[in-house]
């Protein structure tokens, strides 16, 4: 299927021209919070600025929707402007994907809030409905009046990949002609304190993708992408996609870039040497937007980007001790393949690979 | 008497303008946009049924009252007015 | 290409596997009472699973307890308990609560003291529930979470037949799980929609839904490997249709539209109209909305003789296994050639044009319904079929 549109909502902004602008710029240095818990510890994350959420034009009639709900609802959004693409009012011929590891968890920590704070009878029935993971999908759906399927996933290492696979599926079979696809993940002070004590932490606010580390450190981030799918040729499109699992098979076929989703989410990332090993060139933009589950969508709107501009972004951090043929410098270059690979807590590895045909 | 209903009303209807926005999530709206007469559902504040259920909890939270007959509720959540005039005679033996 | 059903299994208040569930949907009992699994003020009414089998048990994991209960069973009874090996078997579930970080002990001392044990969030992090499974059974396969509310069992079956019919998969586990919780039973209470007493889908005075717990699993093949492992006497999964409200976040679409295309889409799919369908498994939750936009456009598809139930009256709404029990039922019945009297209707409501049935009925057909609706506008419908020759 091809990629017709991508709208995306991250830490610098919104839009795929900021999120292009911030791979041309590289690294900057993230906000740095403190632990609600441990106030003398300041943690380095990635959030979304208030004002990157704020659309009156957009979010007119859902007035309730929570920051979570926001992130998703503009990215989908702005993938349908991107697209250039005028979807039928009420039409069924669009579904949508979304993908999150954690969902709306702010908003369950406030439901909990409620239930602590006014007894079991006394809770907020809109906090209720909005900490529900399927309410950033339905009002995708509301705001923009489409009615085709709309699914949501949640793991934690692939829901993207599975997001992938489903709407070729849905695509394939005729289902709809359309499929808005992404991920979308939140971050939030009961986060901060779970990523203190699960993750190692980068204190100098940089992610290291090229460590392939054993205990790699993060950098908390928020967000969202998502991209209209369809299997036509569009005006826009920026490349073919697909998704993968490889159950440890290797990878068959190398491509002209590999993009890594190292960002210390998962621990052990020294099975990332495995495709570095190969003469392939690797990249990792996680350092732009932050250390998620799906930051996999990321990757795959920074690749779409690569192969449809021609043009080959400059790592953001480039440490690179183990010397492998990293993507140094931005400049224009041949690609037609990139495979965007992630491995999880357990070792399984899964791609997905954006071609130019 | 009857001056001092007027003013426990008065006292009621601006305490419940203020829950309102707060807890709706009213945006572009201030307590004192909204019409003392002005219909709550539907075409006037344009509020639903989820905020409906809200304002049971708000009543409940902030004035102890339990509204179980959601039938009834619809007369007495027509307008501020009417949510005002329940609160009170509602309250009123309490305070 | 078909896709059958080679297996089901279901865990759930009314029974611990198929064969409980079908002689209490027979007896007629209802297995409902009050909150025994955690301490609050909530009254409400509710269905409880009782036994839980003790290999299945998971500390702090009791969704996932159940998903493995119905696997188990599920897997038995399509012959597949031994190897699994060599084959790609996708794993695809729905639920609502285990897909939430919402440990309530681990949120108070955290609020409180502003640390908190760590466990909580590893139990939740190991808990993901199609992962879990596929980690448990030890398979190689796609492994997908659905979290569509309440529709997220029917939708996880949709998913799988996609899988199949894509070549994602050979053989898919697809359905659908759900523990009693505290949240859900604050929030849905909160909402004014559960009953004080049992509930009473369809009826005339029915005062909203009992919240329930279970999970429900379908085994689905392409016919060709069914063929291939010597399964003859099967079920067809024949289609799915899945469709938005775009309309609101809590409340179904009153003119019930976004339901009827779900259902269109299912009938189109699996080749039929709405003529063939012997009977409807109905979402029937007992809310006033719920069963009204659903019986009306249950009357307006299929005329008004149509056989219709709920079965939420013996096993309380499931939430996330819903549309996965209710599917499996829907297979049971085609297989037996049964379906279970509406339990806790009683008067008709004079505002629905159809009444579900009464008593235990035979049906006469190939192809039956299932239908979901849930948060957030999400209608899914399944069409499962028996093969040519009727039900066995």
């Amino acid at each position: 299927m091809n990629v017709a549109g991508i709208g995306v909502v991250f830490t610098r902004g919104r839009g795929i021209d900021s999120y292009e602008e911030a791979l041309r710029q590289g690294w900057v240095p993230p906000c740095r919070v403190e632990l609600s818990s441990a106030p003398d510890i300041s943690l380095p994350v990635y959030y979304v600025a208030q004002e990157t959420i704020t659309d009156k034009a957009v979010l007119r009639r859902i007035r309730r929707a929570d920051r979570f709900s926001k992130m998703a609802v503009l990215a989908a959004w702005d993938a349908v402007q991107d697209s250039g693409i005028v979807l039928e009012e009420k039409g069924s011929s669009l579904g949508i994907i979304v993908a999150t590891a954690f969902g709306p968890h702010a908003t369950t920590f406030r439901f909990l809030d409620d239930i602590l704070d006014y007894g079991h009878a006394n809770v907020s029935p809109t906090i209720f409905s909005h900490s529900v993971h399927n309410a950033a999908a339905s009002y995708i759906a509301y705001v923009l009046g489409t009615r085709g399927p709309t699914l949501t996933l949640s793991q934690f290492a692939f829901s993207f990949h599975q997001a992938i696979i489903l709407a070729e599926s849905w695509l394939n079979e005729g289902r709809c002609d359309y499929v808005l696809v992404g991920g979308v993940d939140e971050c939030h002070t009961v986060m901060e304190y779970i990523c203190s004590q699960k993750l190692a932490i980068a204190d100098d606010g940089k992610i290291k993708p090229f460590h392939f580390s054993a205990s790699p450190s993060a950098v908390p981030g928020e967000g969202s992408v998502f991209f209209l799918a369809t299997r036509t040729n569009t005006p826009k499109t920026y490349c073919e996609i697909s998704g993968l699992f490889l159950y440890g098979d290797g990878i068959e076929e190398a491509p002209d870039m590999y993009i890594f989703d190292a960002d210390g989410m998962a621990g052990d990332e020294r099975g990332y040497k495995d495709a570095a090993a190969t003469s392939v060139m690797i990249a990792g933009y996680s350092p732009v937007f932050g250390s998620m589950m799906t930051g996999s969508a990321f990757h795959c709107a920074a690749g779409a980007l690569m192969l449809k501009h021609q043009i080959r972004y400059a790592c953001p951090v480039q440490d690179n001790s183990c010397g492998v043929n990293l993507c140094a410098v931005t400049e224009s270059a041949e690609i037609k393949k990139i495979w965007c690979v992630r491995i999880n807590c357990v070792h399984e590895k899964a791609s997905i690979r954006l071609k130019l045909e | 008497m009857e001056d001092q209903k007027e003013k426990r009303l008065a006292d009621i209807r601006e305490k419940l303008k203020g829950l309102l926005v707060e807890n709706l999530s009213l945006e572009d709206v201030t307590p004192d946009e909204i019409k003392d007469d002005e219909i709550l559902f539907g075409d006037g504040l344009g509020l639903d049924s989820l905020d409906a259920v809200e304002i049971v909890v708000l009543l409940q939270r902030n004035f102890g009252l339990e509204v179980k007959d959601m039938e009834k509720g619809r007369e007495i959540f027509y307008s501020i007015d009417t949510l005002a005039r329940y609160v009170y005679e509602n309250t009123k033996n309490k305070s | 290409m078909n896709v059958v059903i080679t297996g089901i299994g279901g865990i759930s208040a009314a029974g611990a596997n198929l064969v409980e569930i079908l002689d209490t949907f027979q007896s007629g009992r209802r297995n409902g009472g009050s909150v025994s699994l955690f301490p609050t003020v909530l009254t409400y009414p509710v269905f409880e699973v009782r036994n839980i089998a003790r290999k299945w048990h998971r500390e702090g994991m009791r969704t996932l307890s159940l998903a493995l209960c119905a696997v188990e069973e599920a897997l038995g009874d399509a012959g597949l308990q031994d190897d699994l090996s060599g084959l790609r078997v996708g794993i695809c579930l729905g639920t609502t609560v285990a897909s939430q970080l919402n440990d309530l002990e681990f949120y108070r001392t955290y609020r409180s003291a502003g640390t908190a044990a760590i466990d909580a969030v590893d139990r939740f992090l190991k808990g993901n529930l199609a992962e879990a499974v596929a980690r448990t059974i030890k398979v190689r396969g796609p492994a997908a979470t659905v979290v569509n509310a309440c529709s997220s069992g029917a939708d996880a079956i949709g998913v799988a037949l996609s899988w199949l019919r894509n070549g994602v998969c050979d053989i898919a586990l697809a359905g659908g799980a759900d523990e009693l919780n505290l949240v859900p039973l604050c929030g849905f209470g909160s909402l004014g929609i559960v009953s004080d007493s049992l509930c009473s889908p369809f009826d005339r005075d029915r005062r909203g839904l009992n919240l329930g717990e279970g999970a429900g699993v379908v085994i689905l093949e392409t016919e060709a490997v069914s063929r291939e492992r010597g399964i003859e006497r099967v079920l067809y999964l024949s289609g799915y249709g899945s469709a938005a409200d775009a309309y609101h976040l809590t409340a179904p679409r009153p003119d019930g539209t976004g339901l009827e295309a779900a259902l269109r889409k299912a009938l189109a799919e699996a080749n039929i109209t709405p003529r063939d369908v012997c009977f409807v498994n109905a979402h029937g939750t007992a809310t006033r909305d719920n069963d009204k936009v659903e019986g009306t456009v249950l009357a307006g598809v299929f005329g008004p003789g149509i056989k219709f139930f709920s079965t939420k009256g013996f096993t309380g709404h499931t939430l996330g296994a819903a549309g996965a029990l209710e599917a499996v039922f829907t297979a049971a019945a085609l297989r037996k050639g049964w379906i279970p009297a509406s339990i806790g209707f009683v008067h008709q409501d004079d505002e629905i044009s159809v009444s579900p049935v009464t008593e235990k009925t035979r049906i006469h057909g190939r192809f039956a319904v299932s239908t979901s609706l849930a948060f957030g506008g999400n209608n899914a419908a399944l069409v499962i079929a028996c093969a040519e020759n009727g039900g066995s």
